[in-house]
């Protein structure tokens, strides 16, 4: 079943609460965070409009991170993207290819949120959730979670008239689902967050084209070598086989006199 | 007693062989081999996820990039240690004349280890030369994008990140099928013991690289006599 978070941006206060619960909970070195507090202060005097970007993790479904990532260290499940940190090689493929410029290395290894998988699957909720003083976050079935965001979103219009639900239908819907104020350029969010074609044509295509044709080349050649072997042998023409021999002995008969 | 083996008597062609790769370019070969054969294997985890296990911790990527290093060198080598090697190389392979056009129209016959009755070739044969000038496009490819990969990865947006992956993956793909080829007629045609000696039997090179032998007999001819090998007396003839 597919699980999803809320972000509502317009019930954030900003008060990094989130921030701490989840380095403290997911036992993060220093300098390290998977959750970043950005001030967003927009327009000009008098329409002055301030508010806060929660940058994190957006869980994608057609996520670029799992498709570049060459050694399953980033996967989905549940309708999350996880880490296994132990499979990670480093390649920085995801750092690269994420269009929200979420994981980042640490250590060598790619880190990035992967929805508090340990204290969820033990029936708890995200570090960051149970921290929010506000009800900016929330955490549950992703159907649930979609229309408690659209429900705020319209309650919302009433005050910001652009108000909208980010995330139903970018890169294959997200798991996390903003609740946001304005258009999504205004707060920082990509517009089409979508995988790059020419990503999905090396996982799709390529690579397992790729490794079909290199199976089927060695085990062809391994039977047309025994076909021309036997052929060599039916046929006669072994001549260079015989004279390699021939070459060999010559060799060898050398080396002896010398 | 000095030994004196085929490999070391270079440039003196022997009545039944003719010296078809000179030291410099089995050399050149091994590290093409050895290089080859260390990027094949730390790269593959990286396409191949059940094998990924191997290339955690980062340890294949330095690997990689050790390997990466010497098959980069070998072009640069290879003018150096044999110049007029390298340089024809590069100009037959991607040189085809009629002979070649009729080769490959009857190479069906080659690949099935029936070189009689083909039409005649110089030093390479027509698919030697397909080879070698796929293999110095493919590997200009996986060279070049690997460099990027390597160096440039941090500046790159993900479009461009991943054209370069997908040309590093497909070109390195397109090389490892021509290596199974390139085995596969190794096998075939017992051609091991030339890249280890450097010599071939001149009847085997007669029935496949007939222009060339002709190419090396008329050379020859206009050429000084070249000594006799000097050899040990064998033992007890000493006195005489």
């Amino acid at each position: 079943m597919s699980q999803a978070f809320l972000l509502d941006l317009t019930q954030c206060i900003g008060c990094t609460g989130c921030v701490v619960a989840c380095k403290t909970g997911n036992e993060l070195a220093p300098g390290v965070d998977y959750i970043e507090i950005r001030n967003n202060e927009r327009g000009t005097f008098p329409d002055v409009v301030a508010g806060f970007d929660n940058h994190r993790c957006y869980h994608c479904t057609d996520a670029a991170c799992v498709n570049v990532c060459p050694s399953g260290a980033l996967f989905q499940e549940e309708g999350l993207t996880r880490v296994n940190t132990d499979a990670c090689i480093g390649c920085q493929y995801c750092v690269q290819a994420c269009p929200f410029s979420v994981p980042k290395m640490v250590d060598g290894v790619s880190r990035k949120c992967d929805g508090c998988r340990d204290v969820t699957r033990a029936g708890g909720t995200p570090w960051c959730v149970e921290t929010c003083p506000s009800d900016a976050l929330r955490y549950g079935e992703r159907a649930e979670i979609a229309a408690e965001a659209h429900r705020r979103a319209s309650i919302m219009r009433e005050k910001y008239p652009n108000a909208q639900v980010y995330g139903e239908t970018e890169a294959g819907g997200l798991g996390m689902l903003v609740v946001a104020p304005d258009d999504p350029e205004v707060l920082g969010l990509p517009i089409n967050p979508d995988i790059p074609q020419v990503t999905e044509a090396w996982q799709d295509f390529a690579q397992p084209i790729g490794v079909g044709a290199i199976g089927v080349a060695a085990l062809g050649a391994g039977l047309a070598a025994i076909i021309a072997r036997r052929s060599q042998l039916q046929g006669g023409h072994g001549q260079e086989t015989a004279d390699t021999a021939a070459a060999s002995a010559a060799a060898d008969q050398d080396e002896e006199r010398s | 007693m000095s030994e004196t083996r085929i490999a070391d008597v270079e440039g003196v062609d022997r009545a039944d062989q003719l010296l078809r790769y000179r030291t410099g370019q089995r050399y050149i070969h091994l590290l093409v081999a050895s290089s080859f054969t260390v990027l094949f294997l730390t790269g593959l985890p990286l396409i191949f996820e059940p094998l990924s296990f191997l290339a955690a911790n980062g340890w294949s990527r330095i690997i990689h990039r050790i390997a990466a290093v010497g098959f980069m060198a070998v072009p640069f080598l290879y003018l150096l240690v044999d110049r007029q090697g390298a340089k024809e190389l590069i100009v037959d392979s991607f040189s085809y004349d009629k002979d070649d056009r009729r080769w490959l129209l009857h190479m069906g016959q080659y690949f099935l280890g029936n070189a009689e009755g083909m039409p005649p070739q110089g030093r390479l044969n027509a698919g030697q030369k397909l080879h070698h000038a796929a293999v110095i496009v493919l590997g200009a490819g996986v060279v070049f994008s690997g460099l990027v990969l390597w160096i440039w990865a941090g500046q790159l947006t993900d479009v461009q990140l991943s054209w370069a992956a997908l040309v590093h993956n497909v070109s390195m793909l397109g090389l490892v099928l021509l290596l199974i080829g390139h085995i596969y007629f190794t096998v075939v045609y017992k051609a091991i013991n030339a890249m280890h000696t450097g010599y071939v039997p001149r009847t085997d090179a007669e029935l496949e690289h007939a222009k060339w032998v002709a190419e090396m007999d008329a050379l020859k001819s206009r050429e000084p006599q070249v000594p006799p090998v000097e050899q040990d007396p064998p033992p007890g003839a000493g006195t005489r």
